[in-house]
C-alpha cells in the first residue's frame, strides 16, 4: 500500500506538467490525426487523475467518471474523429492563421497568463495552484485552437479541449460534480460532437472544403 | 584519480563516437528492414579517407585547411565538459555552460568559412544554411541550459548534474521536461539529423552540412566526418547529464565505475534507438520550415525559464 500511496501523491503533484506538455504539442501539431491523438491523451491524463482522486478520497463516483472518461474521450470520440477523417478524405494538414513557433508561444503566454490568474484565487479555495492554472490554460488553448484554426474539424478538437479544462477545474475546486450531472455532461458532449459532425458533412457536401475562413459566399 | 577518470571519459567520448554513429546507422536500417552495414563502418571509412590524396581547390587559402583542424579541436575540448561515468570531468570547474555553447559555436563558424572557401557554388550555400541553423539553434540551446542552471544554481555542467543526481525520477518539474524537449531539439538540428538534414544523401539539392563540406577530400574529409561523430556522442552524453544522470558512480571503486559504466551505455543505446526512431519516423522539414521547428523549441526553452521563476521548486 505505501508504493501506491507514493504514486498516488506523486502522480497529483505531476500531472499538470505533462498536461501543459499536451496543450503545447497540440499548439504544435500539423497534422489533424496528431491533435486526435494529443487530445486522447490528454483525457487519458485528466482519468487518472480522477481515479487518484477516488482513491484519494474513498470515493466510488470517481472510478465510474474516470472509466466513462475512457470510455468516450480517450477511446470512442478519438475513433469516431478518424473514421470522419477516412470518410471525409480531406487534407490531413492543420491550416492556421498562426505558423507551429507562433502557436506555441502563444500557448507560452496562455500558459503565464493562466498562473497569473488563478495566483490569488488558488489560496482562498484550497485547491492546488498547478491545477487550477492546467484547468485555465486547458480552457484558454481550447479557445485559441477555435479561434485561430480554420478547418472546421479542429475547431471540434478546440472545444473538447475547453470543455476538458472545464472539466478539469470543477475537479480540482470541489473533487468532481455528482455523478448523475457528469454523465449529464458526458452525453451533452456526444451530442454536440455529433450534430457538429454531421455539420462538417453539410459543409463539405455544399462546399467542396472544410475551411472556414472560406465560408462568405451564399450557395444554393 | 580524477584527472584519470576525466581523460578515460574524454578518451571514450572520441573514440567511441563513430561507434554510436554506426549502431544508429544500423538500427535505422533494422527499423526500415534493410540489411545496413556493420556497426564498424565509420571507423573504416575514417581509416580509408586517412589514406587518400588531400586534393584542395587551386582557389582555397589557408582557412581551408586549418577549418576542419578547428571543428574537431573544438569538439574535443566539449566533451571534456561533460561528466560520464561519475560526476567530475577533466575541464568540469574551469568552464560553465555559455563557454560550452560558444565552443561548439566557434567549429562550426569556421566551418562554415572553409565550406565557403572551397569556392564551389555548393560550399557556399552549405555554409549560409548552416550559418541560419545555428544561429536559430543557439537560443532555444542556451534557454534551456540557463533554466537548468538557474534551477541548480550553478552555471556548470558539473553542477547542474550533481543537482539532478540529488533528485531522483519522480522528482521532475516542469523546468526539467521543457528544458529537455528544447534541448533534444537543438541537439537534432546541431548535429544534422533528420527534420533538419538528412545524414544519409550526399547529394541533393536541400543538403546542408553535406554541401558544406562538399570541396573537402581525403583527411580533411576524416577529421570532419569524425568530428561530426564525436558532436552527436557529445550531446548525447549531455542529455543523459543533465537530464538522467542516476547511475553515475559516487565512489570511484571498480564496481561502481562498472555498474555506472552499464547505465551509461544503456542509457546511451536508449538514446540512440529514439534517435533512429524519429529519423525513420519523420520526413525532413523544407528548408523555409526550419525556423518554425527551431522556434518551437525556443518556445519550450522560453517557458521553461519562466517556470524557474513561477514554480521554485
Amino acid at each position: 500500500m505505501g508504493i501506491l500511496e507514493t504514486t498516488a501523491g506523486k502522480v497529483l503533484s505531476a500531472y499538470s506538467v505533462f498536461l501543459f506538455l499536451t496543450v503545447l504539442a497540440q499548439a504544435a501539431a500539423r497534422r489533424f490525426s496528431t491533435n486526435v491523438l494529443l487530445f486522447s491523451l490528454q483525457s487519458a491524463i485528466i482519468a487518472i487523475q480522477v481515479a487518484v482522486i477516488g482513491y484519494h478520497e474513498k470515493l466510488v463516483e470517481a472510478y465510474v467518471v474516470a472509466a466513462l472518461i475512457v470510455l468516450l474521450k480517450v477511446v470512442g470520440i478519438p475513433y469516431a474523429f478518424f473514421r470522419l477523417i477516412e470518410k471525409l478524405q480531406s487534407p490531413r494538414e492543420v491550416i492556421s492563421a498562426t505558423s507551429a513557433a507562433e502557436s506555441v508561444f502563444v500557448a507560452v503566454g496562455i500558459i503565464c497568463l493562466s498562473y497569473a490568474a488563478v495566483r490569488s484565487y488558488a489560496s482562498g479555495v484550497h485547491a492546488p495552484e498547478d491545477s487550477l492554472a492546467a484547468s485555465v490554460a486547458l480552457i484558454l488553448t481550447g479557445a485559441f485552437l477555435m479561434v485561430s484554426r480554420r478547418k472546421a474539424l479542429v475547431q471540434m478538437i478546440g472545444l473538447l479541449v475547453l470543455e476538458n479544462g472545464i472539466f478539469l477545474a470543477a475537479l480540482t475546486t470541489t473533487f468532481g460534480m455528482p455523478l448523475i450531472i457528469e454523465i449529464g455532461i458526458f452525453f451533452d458532449v456526444l451530442i454536440g460532437l455529433l450534430l457538429m459532425g454531421l455539420f462538417v458533412f453539410r459543409i463539405r457536401d455544399t462546399f467542396d472544403h472544410l475551411d472556414v475562413s472560406k465560408l462568405r459566399k451564399l450557395r444554393g | 584519480m580524477t584527472i584519470a577518470l576525466g581523460v578515460l571519459q574524454v578518451v571514450l567520448l572520441v573514440i567511441g563516437a563513430p561507434l554510436l554513429r554506426g549502431i544508429v546507422g544500423r538500427l535505422k536500417a533494422v527499423l526500415q528492414r534493410r540489411r545496413g552495414a556493420p556497426i564498424w563502418r565509420p571507423y573504416a571509412d575514417i581509416w580509408k579517407l586517412l589514406h587518400k590524396e588531400d586534393l584542395v581547390p587551386p582557389s582555397a587559402s589557408g582557412i581551408f585547411g586549418l577549418a576542419p583542424l578547428l571543428l574537431l579541436v573544438t569538439s574535443i575540448l566539449a566533451t571534456a565538459f561533460v561528466p560520464l561515468l561519475a560526476n567530475s570531468a577533466l575541464l568540469g570547474s574551469t568552464g560553465d555552460f555559455i563557454l560550452l555553447v560558444y565552443l561548439l559555436a566557434f567549429g562550426r563558424f569556421f566551418l562554415a568559412l572553409g565550406g565557403m572557401d572551397g569556392g564551389s557554388a555548393f560550399g557556399g550555400m552549405g555554409a549560409s544554411r548552416e550559418a541560419l541553423v545555428s544561429s536559430l539553434a543557439e537560443v532555444p540551446l542556451v534557454l534551456g541550459l540557463v533554466a537548468v542552471a538557474i534551477q541548480a544554481s550553478n552555471a556548470s555542467v558539473v553542477g547542474m548534474t550533481e543537482w539532478a543526481l540529488e533528485r531522483n525520477f519522480f522528482n521532475i518539474s516542469a523546468v526539467h521536461l521543457l528544458a529537455f524537449l528544447a534541448l533534444g531539439i537543438v541537439a537534432l538540428a546541431e548535429t544534422g539529423r533528420m527534420p533538419v538534414d538528412n545524414p544519409a544523401t550526399h547529394l541533393e539539392l536541400t543538403m546542408i552540412h553535406e554541401g558544406m563540406v562538399l570541396e573537402y577530400s581525403g583527411p580533411n574529409l576524416a577529421l570532419i566526418e569524425w568530428a561530426g561523430a564525436i558532436k552527436l556522442s557529445f550531446m548525447a552524453g549531455l542529455l543523459i547529464a543533465l537530464f538522467a544522470p542516476w547511475g553515475m558512480a559516487t565512489t570511484f571503486s571498480p564496481a561502481a565505475l562498472g555498474l555506472a559504466a552499464v547505465a551509461m551505455l544503456a542509457k546511451t543505446f536508449a538514446l540512440a534507438v529514439a534517435l533512429a526512431v524519429i529519423e525513420s519516423g519523420i520526413a525532413k522539414l523544407r528548408m523555409y520550415a526550419v525556423p518554425d521547428f527551431l522556434g518551437v523549441a525556443a518556445a519550450f526553452g522560453t517557458l521553461a525559464v519562466i517556470f524557474t521563476a513561477l514554480m521554485k521548486r
